[in-house]
């Protein structure tokens, strides 16, 4: 924050970050109508970190404190919950205010993981943040399969499908399981067996993880969302089960 | 407190109820309608209950309690709570079993369990609308936890808790466990000020002062200590003696104001306490552990209510609150009916007492030409002479069911009272209220020349009048009848020793004798009432008090003491919804000056005064000349106003670019706003400050609203209001949010570190602490307004010569804060406007109409009866010690100078006997209650051998 005394008045600044999310939300968001109530950072899991919270952050954005503001790594802490806006008496779409924040900050200096993990999804057909190929995926899926059917006899007729067509679900998921903890992904379709219902997963644009969308990067989080959508309408699929 | 109030209209020659019962339509003009009801069958019928509850008692059926939340039963037959009017049952047929043991038992007759729905027509020339109000159900708020925990209760419910009526008969107790609580947290705007949740934008006004009540209420009723926090975003404590409640609660009895609001409640399933996190000023998160949690639920207009009006044409605001104009604030969309209460706008009782006296005003003023039609006017025939007659007393003993009979051995009771000195008659009846036992009381009277007479049943409080009716009724003067409670104060108490209880029943009885024995018929004094109206003050309130007193034939003389109508008002522009003052006042006063029963004087000064109620003289200074005019008037109406405090704060004088409210009013109506860069405000100047306890109410929303025209008129001018606590209250709360949409900022300050004022050459700076940022902020503004508070105008002359009293903050005292706002503690005496308090434009016209409606009262009536029982100086005796006139709450008794004894006027007195009973040398009697009338009922006492 500022050093010393915030200087305000005088003759109006051009135009603000706040002046300029507004234009893009419907409503603007409602971002001018805060009653500095507080709900919203009582209830942030982010409220303390950095010494900002939700709340201080808007307040800022309000008195025009753009400098500050970009400076601030507060709001990479967000983690998109939506908590503030959900008992917020004026429904101020902070979390909004955040995405289009961080969108702000040239793409070099937002979080280097996260904006590794994007790119590393944008590379291959698969969309894995962990660069996992179609191939180790179809693998690791059958792979697991096998094992639960001849282990769990009780599930020996359980499917694990990719792409399966006109199937009623499209399942993604998030490529750290099938990468790291492959175990994990098996009682998910136990249930989806159990419930006896149809569903498939894609061999491309399968994997779940939101990276793009952590780090503001809009274009390819668009690309993300069609490929996924195309996957989704070429498996004749009625749902898409989001898992993450 | 509502008690009395109930018991009064049910009473009233006038009013006739009609309960359990729906408008269905309403057909015709103004001043005649006919509504066409819906009477829903109530099983019992209230003519014949007497309210013994017998029924109740026996009915196997239980059914939730709605009235106490449901935190207890009742039985389907049932009386929603003790002091219904009227007192009858009835029953709740979605849970009667249809047993029929309450019509088995019902020694009244008056169950009917064949009645029907009924449609039924009744013809009116105006009609007052007020359906009331629903608390807030946040049971959609599921953050908050109500209906998933016990403990986290609506402040509706927590009333029903807290009272003596109430599920836990007063003892505060939480659901879960029925443990006192420790530790309650209040969560205020819980279904108010949320766009989000309930779309109830408006701000319910009543919340923040119930929750502090509610918290020294519960602080009181708990034995130990109790945490008490109300979790709120700004304390809204505007009304009359509001804020001094308010730092009461903080400063002496140690209630938690917490600025923050809660995100979530969280329940220790173990406990059944509650968790509350919030995240301080600073940002700091905390959690804290209560026993309760209660949430301060707003006001709405029930859904049938948003029915009714449909049916009957009347528009709605977006809250479905009746649409007003600023300047009409009664009036509906629909000529010839009115309305009052909630229904108009969020209020208070004090505001809701007021409107409805304004709706009556109204209402009246339509009818004017038929006043005195269509009313029932009791005959009373001539007095019997008692004179020189030995006392014959006739003792009448109640059952009152089995009430009293039931405990109490009656007929044992009853043969007692025959062997008593004087007695001659004695009888004995299910219940002695009852509308035949009337009848048959004034024939024994007549048939056994009965010339005192007792009832041995339930309350003076509540029967005597009725019982004295009766005695008046044959000719008995009222003032021979006496009561004995062997109810209340008895069978109630002492249900479980019946034979003492009986012996008790014979004590109290004897004592009635006794005292009996000793009365003597009192002649109540009439005296004439003057039917002309005397307001002092001509701006908006004396204004509309004269004509709306005018338009119901009263004359009236209306004294101003400027050289022209209008008052401070002259110097406003616009309400905050537009209303445009100055055309108002125009329109206002030609209308009072073209009205022929209105005298307006003005330049007038009020320089002599004498008289009572009904029959004031007043001398008056009138014009340039001051000629001098005597004036003969009935009641005054006092509208003396207020002005803008002249601010000794903030450089205020130092620079011309330091102005008040009022000031930037005409600089905004003048040059406008164009050339200002940054305007600052700053609320709170001469209000809630250590010579100025109280907040001025209206200065929050003056700042809002020229924030908005300055916005409006150049949306690139930046406005920071710097303030302790928004107080836009009711529907206000729409326009601070207008202002905060438009892009003013809004920054609290606390009182200990007030903003610093600059003046720096062409500019000011003011240098404040953001609230939110915690940090010191620098604003330089081209412009610095200050909210100043508001003032009672100088009125220390006139109130000396009228004897009015003011309070320690000069505006004039009302005789009771909720239930009589306009009446001044003086009868024939009102009240309105800023003289009684700061208040908006709207506010001022309802009160101004309900003083007009208050003193019509007064004014419609012949002749008024002075009650008998007043004190009496024994001016022989009599030290003139100046006790009483120490003692006397209506500053009545007066050392006459001239004959240089001390006097109480009769017309003046209200029969309270305080000085009757402080008067060390006993020189003054109270009629009715004289010493001998009240000795003889404890020599009769002991006289039975203790």
């Amino acid at each position: 924050m500022a050093e010393g005394a915030i200087k305000l008045g005088g003759k109006k600044k051009k135009s603000t970050i706040m002046d300029m999310v507004k234009e893009i939300l419907p409503d603007g968001g409602n971002l001018n109508a805060c009653l500095t109530c507080g709900a919203c950072s009582s209830g942030c899991p982010a409220t303390g970190l950095e010494g900002m919270d939700a709340r201080k952050f808007l307040r800022m954005a309000a008195l025009g404190m753009d400098e500050e503001i970009m400076k601030s790594n507060w709001p990479w802490m967000c983690t998109m919950c939506q908590r503030c806006i959900y008992v917020c008496p004026m429904k101020i779409d902070i979390p909004q205010l955040i995405f289009n924040i961080r969108s702000r900050r040239p793409r070099d200096q937002r979080p280097k993981g996260i904006v590794a993990s994007c790119d590393m999804a944008m590379k291959g057909e698969t969309l894995s943040a962990m660069g996992t190929s179609v191939e180790d995926f179809q693998f690791v899926v059958e792979d697991v399969l096998g094992e639960y059917q001849e282990a769990q006899p009780e599930f020996a007729d359980m499917e694990a499908p990719i792409d399966k067509k006109g199937a009623e679900f499209f399942l993604n998921q998030n490529s750290r399981e099938p990468v790291t903890e492959p175990d994990e992904m098996v009682p998910l379709w136990k249930i989806l067996h159990t419930a006896g219902v149809s569903w498939t997963y894609g061999s491309k644009a399968w994997a779940a993880e939101n990276y793009c969308l952590f780090i503001a990067d809009t274009e390819n989080w668009k690309k993300m969302l069609h490929q996924q959508a195309d996957m989704v309408h070429e498996l004749g699929c009625k749902t898409y089960l989001n898992t993450e | 407190m509502i008690s009395p109030k109930l018991v009064e209209v049910g009473r009233h020659n006038n009013i006739e109820l009609i309960t359990n019962s729906e408008v269905k339509g309403v057909d015709g003009e103004p001043g005649n309608f006919t509504v066409t009801l819906q009477n829903n069958p109530r099983y019992i019928n209230p003519k014949k209950c007497t309210g013994c509850g017998d029924c109740a008692k026996r009915c196997p059926a239980s059914a939730v309690n709605i009235i106490n939340k449901g935190y207890n039963d009742r039985r389907a037959t049932y009386i929603e709570y003790a002091q219904a009017v009227p007192l009858a049952f009835a029953i709740d047929m979605d849970a009667c079993i249809g047993c029929g043991l309450c019509e088995n038992v019902c020694l009244a007759k008056a169950i009917s369990y064949s009645d029907k729905v009924k449609a039924t027509e009744v013809t009116v020339g105006s009609m007052i609308l007020a359906p009331g109000t629903k608390a807030y159900d946040p049971s959609q708020l599921d953050y908050l936890g109500y209906g998933k925990y016990p403990n986290v209760v609506t402040a509706d419910g927590f009333e029903r808790i807290l009272s003596a009526g109430g599920p836990y008969f007063g003892h505060v107790m939480r659901p879960l466990d029925r443990q006192e609580p420790k530790s309650i947290a209040w969560l205020q705007c819980v279904g108010s000020r949320d766009t989000n949740r309930c779309g109830n934008g408006y701000c319910s006004s009543v919340c923040c002062m119930y929750a502090t009540k509610e918290a020294m209420i519960a602080k009181e009723h708990i034995h130990g200590d109790l945490d008490c926090a109300i979790f709120n975003m700004d304390m809204r404590t505007f009304g009359k003696d509001y804020e001094k409640y308010f730092l009461r609660a903080r400063d002496k009895a140690g209630v938690r104001f917490v600025k923050a609001r809660v995100h979530t409640v969280t329940e220790n399933r173990e406990t059944g306490d509650l968790n509350v996190r919030y995240a301080t000023d600073s940002g700091e998160m905390k959690e804290e552990t209560f026993s309760m949690v209660v949430l301060s639920v707003g006001l709405t207009i029930p859904d049938t209510a948003v029915e009714l009006a449909k049916r009957l044409n009347i528009d709605l605001d977006r809250y479905n609150f009746s649409k007003s104009e600023p300047f009409a604030p009664v009036e509906t969309s629909r000529k010839g009916i009115y309305t009052c209460g909630v229904f108009q706008g969020p209020k208070d009782i004090p505001g809701s007492v007021t409107e409805a006296c304004a709706a009556a005003c109204l209402a009246g003023s339509e009818l004017s030409g038929s006043r005195g039609k269509d009313i029932e006017v009791v005959q009373i025939p001539k007095q019997i002479d008692v004179t020189g007659q030995d006392p014959r007393i006739g003792v009448f003993v109640c059952n009152c069911g089995i009430n009293i009979g039931g405990i109490v051995n009656v007929p044992a009771v009853q043969k007692y009272a025959e062997s008593l000195p004087y007695v001659v008659f004695t009888d004995s009846n299910l219940f002695t209220c009852s509308q035949d036992t009337q009848e048959k009381i004034k024939e024994k009277i007549i048939e056994h020349k009965l010339n005192r007479v007792i009832v041995a049943s339930c309350s003076p409080k509540t029967h005597e009048a009725m019982f004295m009716e009766t005695l008046e009724a044959c000719g008995l003067n009222r003032y021979l009848f006496e009561m004995a409670n062997i109810r209340n104060q008895n069978s109630w108490i002492h249900s479980k020793s019946p034979e003492l209880a009986t012996q008790k029943a014979k004590d109290l009885v004897r004592m009635a004798v006794g005292r009996a024995a000793t009365l003597y018929p009192m002649q109540e004094k009439r005296i004439p009432v003057n039917h002309r109206a005397m307001v002092i003050g001509g701006g908006i309130a004396g204004m509309n008090a004269a004509l709306n007193l005018g338009k119901q034939n009263f004359e009236v003389v209306l004294i101003e003491k400027e050289p022209e109508l209008g008052g401070f008002a002259r110097k406003l522009h616009h309400t905050i919804e537009g209303g445009d003052i100055q055309e108002y006042i125009r329109k206002l006063s030609a209308e009072v000056m073209a009205n022929d029963k209105v005298e307006v004087l003005l330049d007038t000064e009020v320089t002599g005064f004498g008289g009572y109620k009904g029959n004031f003289k007043t001398d008056v200074a009138v014009g340039k000349g001051r000629e001098t005019r005597n004036i003969e008037h009935g009641v005054i109406v006092v509208a003396t106003g207020a002005v803008e405090y002249k601010p000794k704060e903030y450089g205020y004088g130092e620079s011309d670019k330091i102005i008040t409210q009022v000031e930037l009013g005409d600089l905004l109506e003048g040059k406008g706003a164009k050339d200002l860069e940054t305007v600052v405000m700053i609320q709170c100047v001469g209000s809630r400050n250590e010579s100025m306890q109280e907040c001025s109410r209206i200065c929050c929303q003056n700042a809002v609203k020229n924030a908005l025209v300055i916005k409006k008129q150049n949306p690139d001018t930046q406005v920071f209001i710097l303030y302790r606590d928004i107080r836009t209250y009711g529907l206000m709360e729409d326009y601070y949010k207008e202002a905060r949409g438009l892009g003013v900022i809004f920054m609290r300050f606390n009182s200990d570190d007030p903003p610093e004022v600059k003046v720096e050459g062409d500019h000011i700076s003011v240098i404040t602490t953001d609230h939110v940022l915690q940090q010191k902020v620098e604003i330089l503004a081209d412009l610095l307004t200050l909210s100043a508070g508001m003032r009672p105008s100088d009125t220390k002359k006139l109130s000396g010569i009228m004897k009015l009293n003011s309070n320690q903050e000069g505006y004039y005292m009302e005789a009771h804060v909720k239930l009589r706002p306009v009446d001044m503690p003086g009868e024939g005496i009102f009240l309105c406007g800023t003289a009684h308090g700061p208040k908006l434009i709207t506010e001022t016209i309802s009160q101004a109409q309900a003083a007009a409606s208050r003193a019509v009262t007064f004014l419609a009536k012949p002749e008024i009866k002075l009650s008998a029982i007043t004190a009496k100086v024994d001016t022989q005796h009599c030290v003139k010690c100046l006790t009483c006139l120490r003692t006397c709450p209506f500053n009545v008794p007066a050392f006459n100078t001239e004959t240089k004894v001390i006097a109480i006027d009769e017309a003046m007195c209200h029969g309270c006997g305080a000085c009757a009973g402080a008067c060390p040398r006993q020189t003054i009697q109270l009629g009715f209650y004289n010493d001998e009338q009240i000795t003889c009922k404890i020599d009769a006492l002991l006289a039975g051998g203790m």
